[in-house]
């Protein structure tokens, strides 16, 4: 059954190339439409350009919104990589 | 095509350098999980473009799922569209992007390794050029 599941979390350190890299990858295996908003910036996570272009950083609040039949595992993986691959000395 | 074949990429640049440089780039971003090939300069190591080496990149680009070709500037189209209409033993399918080299490239193989199908990585590369950095 479709749903709309979304999580908010503080980003430890800046969202570089690879962690998008690694999120954009990710959240393609979900069918779920899948966003990321910063502020007034929102953009698709299944596009690395997009999420590199939020140019989000360290102590900024980001939304992970998912909506379809999936989206509550979406934003489950999604957060994870956001959490791990943000980290410090990542 | 095997369950595990990526659609292949090559890099078609001026410069050897460039085209390395942005198929390490791309690698890294992506998980090193899809063949990126570059193709670049010319068999005597100046600036310009090979058929010959594009014809190699293709070869080792291809997994079974078909390669997409990224050119860096309008007359790399013109080395890699020749190859193409008259060379034989090519990747099935093969298609050239009309996208921005670093951006296309970066989106293609980010597509390839979530496993999308040539029309998919084809369509990101080519979607990259509405893709803004600020």
């Amino acid at each position: 059954m479709p749903a709309n599941y979304e999580q908010a979390i503080t980003l430890t350190g800046d969202l570089h190339a690879r962690p998008a890299g690694a999120l954009a990858v990710a959240a393609a295996r979900f069918s779920s439409a899948v966003s990321l908003t910063v502020g007034t910036s929102r953009a698709d996570a299944k596009s690395v350009l997009g999420v590199m272009g939020l140019g989000a950083t360290s102590g900024q609040h980001i939304t992970v919104a998912a909506e379809g039949p999936d989206a509550e595992e979406a934003v489950a993986a999604i957060v994870t990589i956001l959490t791990q691959a943000t980290r410090v000395g990542a | 095509m095997s369950l595990d074949a990526r659609v292949g990429i090559v890099l078609v640049s001026h410069s050897a350098e460039l085209a390395e440089g942005a198929a390490a780039l791309a690698a890294q971003i992506s998980g090193g999980t899809v063949a990126i090939i570059p193709a670049g300069g010319t068999e005597e190591g100046q600036l310009g473009t090979s058929a010959a080496k594009v014809q190699r990149a293709l070869k080792l680009a291809d997994s079974g799922a078909g390669v997409v070709i990224l050119p860096d500037l309008g007359s790399a189209v013109l080395t890699v569209r020749a190859l193409l209409s008259e060379a034989g033993d090519l990747p099935t399918p093969v298609e050239l992007a009309d996208a921005p080299f670093v951006e296309g490239v970066v989106a293609a193989t980010v597509a390839a390794a979530a496993g999308a199908d040539m029309k998919a990585v084809l369509a990101a590369a080519e979607e990259a050029r509405h893709a803004r950095k600020l």
